[in-house]
């Protein structure tokens, strides 16, 4: 190992038992392996715009390869910089008017067509179309899933008789989901830590 | 103060305590906890499986460097079975932290072990901002969106471009991910041309995406590190995700064990305040 991957491998040793250290109680090596990793980011995210964004996409094609109709992005741009001034803050509605327009347009046509439209033909399954009883019983759950969910989210008549009791059902099939969005939470979580762990035991301890 | 009293005030690092130490464990002891094969991943390796040889494929590195000991098991694990059936590979990244030097460092090192050249069996298109643009733009010319790899070379230069004009060229997307950016490569990029997708995301992700696999929108799916260990397993080459999960296995008996002592003890306090009648 070169004096720099040893270098390298202390560095992310000390941030990471720094973060964990916040386990026992917060501190001051915690504060700052914080803020360096705030600092960090925001500093990179800053940099990245710039060069992939303002020089690649905007004043290189504009003043290297003659793209001067570029300049009409450029200045929809500037605009939104107006939102700091009381006075001139109403100039940021035009970029964001043509934000919101083109991010509607966009995102209706692909959610609807490659989101919404295929979940819901997957819930229209036939119950003789093979597979036998097991298939069959699975399209009744998910419909009665899908309908009872859908319920439970329905709030302009008070949830009592039938609408009471199929809301019930809802919850149930909510609170399924939930237990299985939380099982594969701690899964994650416990993998990230995993991670951290081979990276102390095996690289950092290893090197020693 | 009674048992279950004391349980309820446990101080919780205690359990840092005990959750460290079920970590630590099963590396000085490995278990060999059996993993079971899931029906989404068995599709997910059927289905590249069943790829003629020397397709051209993407393999995209949309997960951040925090998500590492989740979704790389997976991408190192595609990356094989890639090379492995000479599968021409085309990687990219939307994610901008990291992305593009992890799609550099994992596709050389798995292409170095079985032989492949970077320009003819597999390319590395870095990143472009703006992902809906570049997910779009891809489907008419690649090239227009990448004009040069992620070392600056035209793809003018790289033989394996030759054939690739846009996704019609693509046989399959392996989407490695951990955050929204897989469901944009499914709603525009599956939905809209039609390729064939499978995806590869983080435990806290996967539960959405098993409708997209009920759907028949993508046709496999690999969860967390549990599924990166079933792909291992399927290619036949254990690896860092299938040693995790000795200890995914004995820390979550830890966590059922608390969540069952917790239970436990919020009902007989609770029955206990209202015998005293607090």
């Amino acid at each position: 190992m070169s004096g720099i991957e040893i270098f390298q491998t202390w560095l992310v040793a000390f941030f990471t038992l720094a973060l964990f250290s916040f386990l026992y109680k917060d501190n001051p090596v915690y504060k700052l392996a914080e803020h360096i990793f705030a600092g960090l980011t925001t500093g990179y995210q800053v940099g990245l715009i710039w060069d992939t964004v303002v020089l690649q996409k905007l004043w290189d094609p504009m003043i290297y390869d003659g793209k001067w109709w570029l300049f009409v992005p450029g200045i929809l741009g500037i605009m939104m910089f107006s939102r700091f001034t009381s006075k001139y803050s109403w100039l940021s509605r035009i970029p964001l008017a043509f934000v919101m327009g083109t991010t509607g347009g966009i995102f209706l046509t692909t959610q609807l067509h490659g989101l919404v439209l295929p979940a819901m033909k997957s819930t229209m399954l036939p119950l003789g179309g093979g597979g036998g009883f097991a298939a069959a019983l699975l399209a009744v759950v998910v419909v009665v899933g899908v309908i009872s969910t859908l319920i439970y989210f329905y709030f302009s008549k008070e949830h009592t008789g039938a609408l009471g009791v199929t809301a019930k059902i809802g919850i149930w099939f909510i609170m399924i989901s939930f237990g299985a969005h939380f099982g594969y939470t701690v899964m994650g979580r416990v993998s990230l830590l995993i991670g951290r762990m081979q990276f102390l035991i095996n690289d950092w301890i290893g090197s020693f | 103060m009674g048992f279950w009293e004391r349980i309820e005030q446990f101080d919780h690092r205690w359990i840092y305590l005990l959750v460290g130490l079920a970590v630590i464990i099963p590396f000085i002891f490995p278990a060999s906890f059996p993993v079971s094969i899931t029906p989404e991943a068995q599709s997910l390796y059927d289905t590249v499986e069943a790829l003629p040889d020397s397709s051209v494929v993407m393999l995209v590195f949309d997960y951040y460097p925090s998500t590492m000991a989740e979704t790389e098991p997976m991408a190192i694990a595609a990356a094989r079975h890639f090379f492995s059936k000479d599968c021409r590979v085309i990687t990219l990244s939307n994610i901008p932290l990291g992305g593009p030097s992890m799609a550099e460092t994992v596709t050389r090192r798995i292409a170095n072990e079985y032989g492949k050249k970077y320009g003819t069996d597999f390319v590395n298109l870095g990143y472009k901002y703006g992902y809906v643009s570049v997910l779009k733009g891809m489907g008419q010319s690649i090239e227009d969106i990448f004009p040069t790899d992620n070392s600056g070379t035209p793809l003018s230069q790289l033989p394996l471009m030759d054939s690739v004009k846009n996704y019609d060229d693509v046989k399959f997307i392996f989407e490695v991910a951990d955050n929204a950016t897989a469901d944009y490569w499914i709603s525009i990029v599956n939905a809209g041309y039609g390729v064939p997708m499978g995806v590869g995301m983080t435990a806290v992700m996967a539960p959405k995406f098993y409708s997209f696999f009920g759907s028949k929108q993508i046709v496999g799916l690999l969860g967390g590190m549990k599924g990166a260990a079933e792909y291992e397993i399927l290619i036949g080459h254990k690896d860092a995700a299938f040693r995790g999960m000795d200890v995914q296995s004995l820390v979550h008996l830890l966590i059922i064990g608390f969540v069952v002592l917790g239970n436990i003890g919020f009902f007989v306090s609770r029955k206990h305040r209202r015998r005293i009648g607090k």
